[in-house]
């Protein structure tokens, strides 16, 4: 089973995951929730404040700033050679 | 120094079912046995764009190292740390529309970077013509780019005393040449993942096939009771 990256927010992560399950395929797929996926978001509040302070102790929070970083140098790159 | 692979395929199930079977995929071995390697799966960010109706999400997650171990050989430890059994984190981009039936998907990896990138891009589109109605198109395109020393370089520019370490790796650049290596990293990378595709193309299959036969409740229902056995093994 798919685990949470930090062990103590399994549980809350489990919970998020099954009510965004649900509202994807009785609500997204069906066309009826694209406007409000409002349901999930109090849990996805509790989990991300679980999660980004695992993401924290683990400097992934940095990994994913540099990504980003990355991201912003190859599309200069490509623009540059575009021109 | 850029490497670049496009496959095709078309899975027999209708748009709606694949797109839960790629949000699905890791949550379980027993609903996909191609998934042990995956060690943890989570969602950073998620929202539906009221303007387009498109659900927009990111994902992180952490799968055994998929460092193959002839380009850990390549390396020193100065650079890999010794890190051939550590795990990589990837991060995962997805768009669905639903209205206008097309997911587009993008996971790369987030450490080893400096040593090896993988970039892979996925577009699972509905069908346009009605003969093909129940059916899935995927294309994946997968990029591989080392950029081996480069940073290192960089760095060394920018920096007026280089310090120690980087001086190591400096020599041991000079003495072999970066960009062989960066070519042999790509083309070692690039024949593992192939085979890594055949896998998690086996692993939707499966995961798409048990959705059909349980459908959606029945699938989460199997879910539940894979975590229930899981908690009663902790």
């Amino acid at each position: 089973m798919s685990q949470s990256l930090d062990k103590q927010c399994n549980e809350v992560k489990e919970r998020y995951d099954t009510c965004f399950l649900k509202w994807y395929s009785e609500k997204y797929l069906r066309g009826t929730g694209t406007v409000d996926n409002n349901e999930c978001s109090a849990l996805f509040k509790e989990y991300n404040q679980c999660l980004q302070k695992a993401l924290k102790e683990r400097g992934i929070d940095k990994l994913l700033e540099d990504a980003r970083e990355d991201n912003k140098e190859n599309d200069a790159a490509f623009l540059g050679k575009k021109k | 120094m850029v490497l670049t692979h496009t496959t095709n395929h078309t899975y027999n199930h209708p748009f709606p079912t694949v797109t839960l079977a790629f949000f699905l995929r890791y949550c379980s071995p027993q609903l996909n046995p191609f998934a042990s390697h995956v060690l943890s799966t989570d969602t950073i960010s998620t929202h539906v764009d009221p303007a387009t109706g498109r659900l927009h999400t990111t994902r992180l997650h952490l799968k055994k190292s998929r460092m193959p171990p002839a380009v850990m050989k390549l390396l020193p430890t100065s650079i890999t740390g010794g890190a051939a059994d550590k795990a990589s984190y990837i991060l995962e981009t997805s768009v669905v529309d639903i209205r206008e039936g097309w997911l587009s998907t993008e996971s790369r990896n987030l450490n080893f970077v400096g040593v090896l990138s993988v970039v892979e891009r996925q577009l699972y589109s509905a069908p346009t013509s009605n003969s093909d109605v129940g059916k899935t198109d995927v294309e994946t395109k997968v990029v591989f780019r080392s950029r081996l020393g480069e940073r290192i370089r960089d760095r060394l520019g920018g920096q007026h005393a280089a310090h120690q370490p980087a001086q190591q790796e400096n020599g041991w650049f000079a003495r072999l040449g970066a960009r062989p290596i960066q070519r042999s990293i790509e083309s070692i990378a690039s024949t593992k993942t192939l085979d890594q595709l055949g896998n998690s193309r086996e692993g939707m299959r499966i995961l798409l096939e048990t959705l059909r036969q349980n459908g959606i409740i029945g699938v989460l229902e199997l879910r539940k009771r894979a975590r229930e056995r899981g908690m009663e093994m902790a």
